[in-house]
């Protein structure tokens, strides 16, 4: 495993969520360099601080989440609790992980790896969902076709 | 460690800049209350604290609403879920349980992460909205101002 590098294929279009991905995405990076200094030092103690980076990923992703299905919420998202329902697994594994670490298990970069995986495949599935509804019930963007379709036919008419 | 207010907090529009920075010295207050290793001192803060965040966040709230901000719910349940929680770890401090440092980092944090990333989404907003208002007002008091000395 790598460091998590933002790219943008992982972007929605919608700025605030793009962001709040990469803020995520820097706490696992974190992770990842807690863990990989730790392993070259080979002192096998990085829990406290892995444990701190752990909580403020809960607490980021916690309200990540509800900014998201707020957003879906308002825009009529019809896969809504599914989405939910990902949402809670997701917080589930961390605070599982937190509590693991909390008991003394050592956190490799198996961890970072983990989380890397599923937010990776939860931006690129579930969140790419819902992300043209959003951008089309509240901020008033057309999806891609519509535009070029409306262009295309103003272009035509004033031709 | 206090934290430090500095221009990266900014979000650019003043009257929020300067609540935030009272925020951030309320989070320094429960910090010196961990250092003074005071339950009463930490209590009087928290509730200080407590009671100054949620008029901000009902000003904040008030000021995107107006502004026609297109993601106003989302940052509301953001606030309110924030607001939970501390009010969550100021029962257990009532309750006598030792959550000083938890609670100093995790306010941090919040604060620190929703300046950066959801309140700096806004200013745009905000701020062109405001800057209409001021316009109207202008105009409203030059022509005021006209008749009046026209
Ligand atoms: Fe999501
Ligand atoms: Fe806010």
């Amino acid at each position: 495993m790598t460091r998590f590098v933002w790219s943008e294929e992982f972007e929605l279009g919608i700025d605030i969520i793009d962001h709040q991905h990469q803020r995520i995405v820097e706490y696992i990076n974190q992770i990842y360099d807690i863990s990989a200094a730790d392993l070259d030092a080979a002192t096998g103690e990085n829990t406290a601080e892995i444990k701190q980076v752990l909580a403020s990923l809960v607490d980021y992703t916690v309200s990540h989440f509800a900014f998201e299905e707020a957003l879906m919420e308002e825009a009529d998202y019809p896969e809504l609790s599914e989405h939910q329902l990902v949402h809670r697994q997701f917080t589930g594994l961390i605070e599982n992980l937190k509590a693991r670490c909390e008991q003394g298990e050592e956190v490799s970069q198996k961890l970072a790896a983990v989380l890397q995986q599923w937010l990776i495949q939860h931006i690129m599935t579930e969140d790419k969902g819902y992300a043209e509804l959003v951008k089309q019930q509240l901020l008033g963007i057309e999806p891609e076709q519509h535009r070029h379709w409306v262009a295309e036919a103003v272009s035509r008419y004033f031709q | 460690m206090s934290l430090q207010w500095s221009s990266d907090l900014e979000i650019g529009i003043p009257v929020i800049d300067s609540q935030h920075q009272r925020i951030v010295d309320y989070i320094n207050g429960v910090e010196r209350a961990h250092q003074h290793h005071s339950q009463a001192e930490l209590l009087e803060v928290l509730d200080e604290l407590i009671d100054y965040t949620l008029s901000h966040f009902a000003f904040e709230e008030s000021l995107i609403e107006e502004a026609g901000y297109p993601f106003c719910k989302a940052h509301k349940k953001v606030h309110a879920l924030f607001t939970r929680r501390i009010q969550a770890y100021q029962q257990s401090a009532k309750a006598g349980e030792d959550v000083t440092e938890e609670l100093a980092h995790t306010l941090k944090t919040w604060l620190v992460n929703h300046i950066k990333h959801d309140d700096r989404d806004y200013t745009g907003v905000v701020k062109a909205n405001m800057n209409e208002a001021t316009k109207r007002v202008k105009t409203k008091s030059g022509s005021w101002m006209a008749r009046l000395f026209g």
